[in-house]
């Protein structure tokens, strides 16, 4: 049982029926000029063939999951994708910050590692690309929403709080002391809304891998046991980013003599 | 003796060039006036001399050694700027007055009570929370907690700008009894000349960017400042 309802013949013309709905209110937005048609219909066409695309090369892995060979050079270009294109969009947050990638990647790429890593060894992955791919894409996803968070964070509440630290600064604290507390904020305030999710698990949030496990036909305390188990390893993960974040951050906040640098 | 000696100092921030080669020394033990009109690079000046920024050229001498070869954060301890605004850290005045110590991993005992009157505040003011006192309160914690790293020099920016009228006279006094007591140098950036008259042995006037004349206070004639 796939547990979808139809076959992939008549799944185009639902397709087809949702695409109306989201035509109905585009065609609003641009009645009310929200400004968002291009974008909504940018993202919708970027979107839904990013989609497509990843399902090409799922059908192509899947056939030889059981030839490591074959499938584990496109899984790690696929990985390496996502972790520079998650850090070059979270770069994008810290605005006017000099070489914000060097932050974002290494931290991104941290924390899904992390993540992933205790997964495949709890065995919770195996290690083969239908375990891996989506695995890896929550991993990735989640840990670069916490790394946009956490720098947006940090750059709006430096700029805020600057007299601040430069008076610590003054009082002859290193940068990474004026910085203390600062940083714990802007860490907390990123791990916010995934521990928001946390409580709310299964209430008003049901997550994609459980979604998608009951979709499939999964027994539900199988699928919630799975999607705890995920669930917690991505929340070390985020964990593990918004601090290397915090960290990395200051060497573009100071420069080698504790000042603070022009750009802010 | 001379416990800076600033040679041909220039600093731009951004495009700007604030301060245009400025030569000044700064005597052990004196209390040292910067005065002059917005913009003419006071507070730039005095943000160079902890090493808040450094020079783009030129050259800063702190007793005897360059600067740019002092550790920034020692320097700080040492060289102690007061800026004009007083910003409370989170907690009491006492956590305020220790944080410096603290940091610093001092393992001296750090007299609270001393800062505080030597600041012209009632000892007694040390468990009250910081941020909930007024403004003239905050710039006496911000100098008794400036006090507690036991400075060789005090840098301060405008120290009673948001004071009460009333009250300017008092913290002028304070000042001037403390770092006497303590045998201070100060660096007092103000843009009030005859405050910088009642205050200073040395008036060194700023204007543009380079300092126009410095002279004992008893011979600086305040109508060229402006």
């Amino acid at each position: 049982m796939t547990g979808i309802p139809y076959t992939p013949e008549e799944g185009a013309l639902v397709l087809a029926g949702a695409s109306v709905l989201l035509i109905v209110v585009l065609l609003i937005s641009v009645w009310k000029k929200m400004g968002i048609g291009r974008e909504f219909v940018v993202g919708l066409l970027m979107g839904g063939a990013q989609l497509f695309g990843i399902a090409v090369l799922l059908t192509f892995l899947f056939r030889f999951d059981d030839d490591v060979r074959i499938w584990f050079p496109p899984v790690i270009v696929l990985i390496g994708l996502m972790a520079v294109i998650g850090g070059r969009r979270s770069a994008k947050r810290a605005s006017g910050m000099p070489g914000a990638v060097r932050i974002t990647t290494p931290a991104i790429i941290a924390g899904a590692a992390v993540s992933l890593t205790v997964l495949a060894l709890s065995r919770a992955m195996p290690l083969k690309p239908q375990f891996i791919v989506p695995l890896a894409g929550m991993a990735f996803g989640n840990s670069m929403t916490i790394c946009s968070l956490a720098l947006d964070r940090l750059v709006r509440e430096f700029e805020m709080n600057r007299a601040a630290i430069e008076t610590r600064l003054s009082l002859g604290a290193s940068s990474k002391q004026a910085m203390e507390d600062l940083s714990r904020r802007c860490v907390r305030a990123a791990l916010i809304p995934t521990i928001d999710r946390l409580k709310t698990l299964g209430i008003i949030f049901i997550p994609g891998a459980m979604a998608g496990l009951l979709i499939a036909g999964t027994d539900p305390l199988v699928a919630a046991e799975y999607q705890l188990i995920v669930y917690l390893m991505i929340v070390g993960g985020g964990i593990v980013t918004s601090l290397i974040v915090a960290v990395l951050s200051r060497s573009r906040f100071f420069n080698e003599n504790e000042q603070v640098r022009d750009w802010i | 003796m001379n416990i800076y000696e600033i040679r041909n100092v220039e600093v731009a921030l951004g495009r700007k060039k604030v301060l245009k080669g400025i030569d000044l020394d700064v005597r052990k033990g004196e209390i040292m006036a910067l005065v002059g009109p917005s913009g003419s690079g006071k507070t730039t000046l005095l943000r160079c001399l902890n090493r808040l920024i450094d020079p783009d050229s030129g050259s800063i001498r702190f007793e005897g050694k360059d600067i740019r070869s002092i550790d920034p954060v020692e320097l700080r301890r040492s060289a102690v700027l007061v800026p004009q605004e007083s910003i409370m850290l989170d907690g009491t005045v006492e956590n305020n007055i220790l944080y410096g110590p603290r940091i610093a991993g001092a393992s001296r005992k750090v007299d609270v009570a001393g800062c505080l009157e030597d600041a012209g505040l009632p000892p007694k003011m040390s468990g009250r929370e910081a941020s909930r006192l007024s403004g003239g309160e905050k710039k006496r914690v911000a100098l008794a907690r400036a006090l507690a790293l036991e400075p060789r020099v005090l840098l301060l920016d405008e120290p009673t700008v948001g004071v009460d009228p009333r009250k300017v006279d008092q913290v002028e006094r304070t000042i001037l009894q403390f770092s006497e007591r303590r045998r201070l140098t100060v660096v007092w950036v103000t843009h009030d000349v005859p405050q910088a008259m009642r205050v200073s042995t040395r008036i060194a006037n700023l204007k543009d960017g380079k300092v126009r004349e410095v002279k004992e206070t008893s011979e600086f004639e305040w109508e060229g400042v402006y």
